[in-house]
């Protein structure tokens, strides 16, 4: 592939960036309901609150009601706003799906394009077996020539990174793909996600004019991709092109819930947000495709000012490329895509817990750049969105507890007009609350958008109201979780960048659910005390709200077991019903895989260790890929040591410091494979010996552990 | 295919210790993914004939290191007859040159030439030498510079305020405190 491919042919610098009089009107029309709504709560609740003049708890109520609103008002607005675009006759100006002709999109692709993997420590069969699909989805279009594959990986845990390097030349060996999948592995994971793309920017990205980013449960079709590139080769006024990953592979309630809510309510939403966006979309970080020539020049991050949670690396870096991306004055463009682009949830509520942790805190960071110079005023309102998206539950919060207090101390209600702005308030905020839904579901049943035959749009019509069960038990529980990240990144704890954990591998963990949880049951058991002590009224209108926290543990196991409805089809979305050929030739494989017999758990907990000493083949592998240079950091007193006592105790007397000490130096990785096999029995400790003994009895080929065993013909056939 | 003819009375060392050797190197070679049993028990006899002269020069180590050192040399001489015209250090060779029979299809293909640097067919030699040469793309290194974004007034004086509580724990937490007390108190004096 040449270098020529780096840089776009000009056909009109502008195109893909909408008509600003287009964005002007659309927003000033979206935003306009959007404030008339807000004004209307804010000004419904000042004349229900101002009765006998305000007080400062009233005061401090209403200011945690305004962003609450406005929030509640931006939901409503972007579905309504959604369903809309999707029923109106005539098709969006703005789509770009029309921006190519029938013609354009059988045109061969000449652009050349890396569809790179940043991965952290994660489920390497998945990974590789993911990435085998979506090739395999490419080669089957006859379009896969100018893509290049790229695995990022910052894995620190030593066993895994063999893995990957196993799986990567297994891959490559079945596929018949060296030259076409690449991996590189960086020693020192600096910057993290954002830092290991940077990097691959640096080293590679002028070869190629797009990078696809994946995330490492990412799943894309060769037919979206292909329809990516052409998009991007037709409109070089875009600098990314984000697309609508649908959830998929879920097996707990909370999983299939949310991916039924992404797949029933999503498209509403995504449409919603193209029409106010419009050129100003955001980057999710993944299953986008992204022009690199000015992704180099311009969306390269420096680190915030101060120290960590708020200053240092920016954690949510995607929002914050987009919004460098614009200013350097190309378009970030939502795609509507039905069906061809797919990631994986958090299977339980803690995973889910977790990973809402850190994007608090890399949210919470943008709160520097809302005030910085240059910013389209879009990504403005889009890093404050952000913010709001976890500040708001400490609003709501603070909003419940100015409600106690008032509570506490009632004033006489005479004014009839205070009593009507209060119903009048209620029937709307319920109205923003569930109109957006009721019309989707509605919408569903009359045009069966998402299944066709009647029985199926009555079980998805059924399951959306079961769901709103799940999802009103779930909200208090998140607004009490989230409002402590908010309270834990001001008071300055950082969090740690840890594997995500996709897979509910091994059923409920109570311990888990039981520590973190009971604080949350106590609190509103605190809380019904307090409101019973206040009014009986009182109690009863905060009840729904304290219930759901008093269930939390019962909630919390609930949700993340693997009852799901499904066999009474309850909440079954379209991946489900009829799986895409991408995710149906993928989830053989992993089958293939799960079905195997497994080593002693020891023997497996160390398998990459095991196969880098013991087999030749990995051996060889590990040492060709690891850069030649000396290991300064280490004398080699100090590795001997190491490596004498890793063969007369066995791995687990080391800690992962030492391991990985050892691990990067070629000298002693390639001489413990000799002493290893050269060691009698009684030199050696019992690991080794059994998995001396157990090695090739259990190794149908070193390099398939982790992979399903296919041959060139077997991907043939399975082509998606 | 060549008869097994092989003479092997080891003048030092116990039965027990070469029978330990053999086992070790039955399994070593299998781990090379060699299933023809003819040729890996023809590799195992000749190694411990060779390990057997190594041990009545050197006593002091066992026959199973001896053994696995006897198939390592004889390992890098046969690499280094396939690999002499490639510019590749021993190490290299030693490690890319196992790969290279793996990726080339070796243990499968030509079972009966491994380790046999006097009979190895043409092409077997020559797809074991184009299996190392396949590497990654060249770089092609390309500028990333950050460049500072302006934060304006309101966060400079945001991050001084944060700076300080930043390095005053006790600053923070008593931030804190305030808060909380103001709330509780305004609370006290609401339901006095």
């Amino acid at each position: 592939m040449s270098a020529a491919g780096s840089h776009t042919t000009l056909l009109t610098p502008s195109q893909g960036l909408p008509p600003r009089r287009v964005a002007r009107t659309r927003r000033a029309t979206f935003f306009s309901f959007v404030g008339l709504g807000t004004i209307a709560g804010v000004w419904l609740m000042y004349v229900y609150l101002s009765e006998h003049g305000m007080r400062w708890s009233e005061w401090a109520l209403l200011a945690a009601f305004v962003p609450l609103y406005y929030q509640l008002n931006t939901g409503f607005w972007t579905a309504l706003f959604g369903v809309w675009l999707m029923n109106r006759p005539s098709p969006d100006p703005l789509d770009l799906w029309r921006s190519l002709t029938p013609e354009e999109h059988e045109q061969p692709i000449t652009a050349g394009t890396a569809i790179v993997m940043p991965i952290y420590n994660e489920d390497v069969t998945r990974v590789f077996e993911g990435l085998r699909s979506i090739y395999l989805s490419l080669e089957a279009t006859g379009q896969a020539a100018n893509y290049d594959f790229f695995i990022l990986s910052d894995s620190d845990q030593t066993s895994q990174w063999i893995e990957e390097e196993s799986a990567w030349l297994e891959l490559c060996r079945q596929l018949d793909a060296f030259g076409r999948i690449f991996y590189r592995k960086r020693r020192k994971p600096i910057n993290r996600k954002s830092g290991n793309v940077s990097d691959f920017c640096r080293r590679w990205g002028r070869r190629y004019r797009y990078m696809v980013v994946l995330d490492a449960d990412s799943l894309m079709s060769g037919g979206l991709l292909n329809a990516m590139v052409r998009i991007m080769e037709k409109n070089p006024g875009i600098g990314i092109l984000q697309t609508f990953p649908k959830q998929i592979g879920s097996e707990t309630l909370l999983g299939r819930v949310m991916q039924f809510a992404q797949a029933l309510y999503g498209p509403a939403f995504m449409a919603g947000l193209d029409y106010w966006q419009c050129g100003e979309a955001n980057f999710w970080g993944h299953n986008a495709i992204v022009r690199l020539d000015p992704f180099i020049k311009n969306c390269a991050l420096p680190p915030l000012p101060g120290k960590e949670p708020f200053g240092g690396h920016i954690l949510s870096h995607d929002f914050v490329e987009a919004a460098l991306m614009r200013k350097a004055g190309y378009a970030v463009r939502l795609l509507n895509t039905p069906r061809g682009s797919y990631e994986e949830g958090p299977p339980t509520l803690v995973d889910m817990l977790k990973r809402d942790r850190r994007w608090c805190q890399g949210n919470m960071q943008h709160f520097w750049l809302l005030f910085a110079k240059g910013w389209h005023p879009m990504s403005r309102i889009n890093f404050l969105h952000g913010i709001l998206s976890y500040a708001s539950s400490l609003l709501w919060l603070a909003f419940l507890v100015f409600a106690t207090f008032l509570a506490a101390t009632p004033l006489p209600r005479e004014s009839p007009q205070a009593g009507l702005a209060a119903q009048i308030l209620l029937g709307l905020t319920a109205a923003l609350i569930f109109l957006p839904k009721a019309t989707i579901l509605l919408d569903e049943l009359i045009t069966g958008r998402v299944f066709k035959t009647p029985v199926m749009r009555a079980m998805t019509f059924l399951s959306g109201l079961l769901d709103t069960v799940v999802f009103t038990l779930l909200a208090p529980v998140l607004m009490i979780f989230h409002s402590r990240f908010v309270i834990y990144t001001i008071l300055g704890k950082g969090v740690r960048w840890v594997t995500q954990r996709r897979k509910l591998d091994g059923g409920v963990d109570w311990v888990e659910i039981l520590l973190n949880f009971w604080p949350v049951s106590v609190l509103a058991l605190v809380w019904g005390v307090v409101a019973w002590w206040v009014s009986l009224s009182f109690l009863l209108w905060i009840s729904p709200i304290l219930v759901s926290l008093l269930l939390a543990i019962p909630i919390a196991v609930a949700v993340s077991g693997t009852r799901t409805g499904r066999r009474f089809h309850l909440f079954l979305t379209p991946e489900e019903a009829e799986p895409p050929g991408v995710l149906q030739a993928m989830e053989q494989n992993l089958d293939e895989v799960k079905g195997r017999l497994r080593l002693q758990p020891e023997l497996e907990r160390f398998h990459g260790l095991m196969q880098v000493f013991l087999d030749p083949y990995i051996n060889g592998l590990h040492v060709s890929l690891l850069r030649r240079r000396r290991n300064i950091d280490v004398s080699r007193g100090y590795l001997d040591e190491i490596a004498g006592r890793l063969i007369q105790q066995g791995p687990q007397s080391l800690s992962p410091q030492e391991i990985k000490a050892m691990i990067h130096d070629t000298d002693t990785v390639t001489n413990l494979h000799y002493r290893l096999w050269s060691a009698a029995d009684h030199e050696l400790a019992p690991f080794w010996i059994t998995a001396i003994r157990q090695y090739n009895l259990a190794s149908g080929g070193p390099f398939a552990h982790t992979l399903a065993r296919k041959t060139k013909d077997d991907a043939i056939e399975n082509k998606p | 295919m060549e008869a097994v003819n092989i003479q092997f009375a080891p003048a030092t060392g116990t039965e027990e210790e070469w029978n330990e050797a053999y086992a070790r190197l039955a399994d070593y070679f299998r781990s090379y993914q060699l299933h023809n049993r003819i040729r890996r028990t023809q590799l195992i006899l000749e190694t411990l004939r060779r390990a057997a002269e190594a041990h009545a020069r050197e006593p002091g180590r066992t026959p199973t290191a001896h053994s696995i050192e006897q198939a390592r040399l004889m390992l890098r001489d046969w690499l280094g007859t396939i690999y002499r015209d490639l510019n590749l250090s021993e190490a290299q060779i030693e490690a890319a040159g196992r790969l290279g029979f793996y990726l080339s299809g070796g243990p499968a293909r030509w079972p009966h030439f491994f380790l046999d640097d006097e009979n190895l067919p043409e092409n077997m030699a020559e797809a074991m030498r184009s299996a190392v040469r396949t590497s990654g793309p060249g770089m092609q290194v390309s500028k990333m510079t950050p460049r500072d974004i302006d934060l304006g007034i309101v966060s400079d004086v945001a991050e001084d305020t944060f700076d300080t509580l930043g390095r005053h724990p006790m600053l923070r937490y008593a931030l804190l405190i305030t808060i909380a007390g103001s709330v509780l108190g305004y609370l006290y004096l609401l339901l006095r």
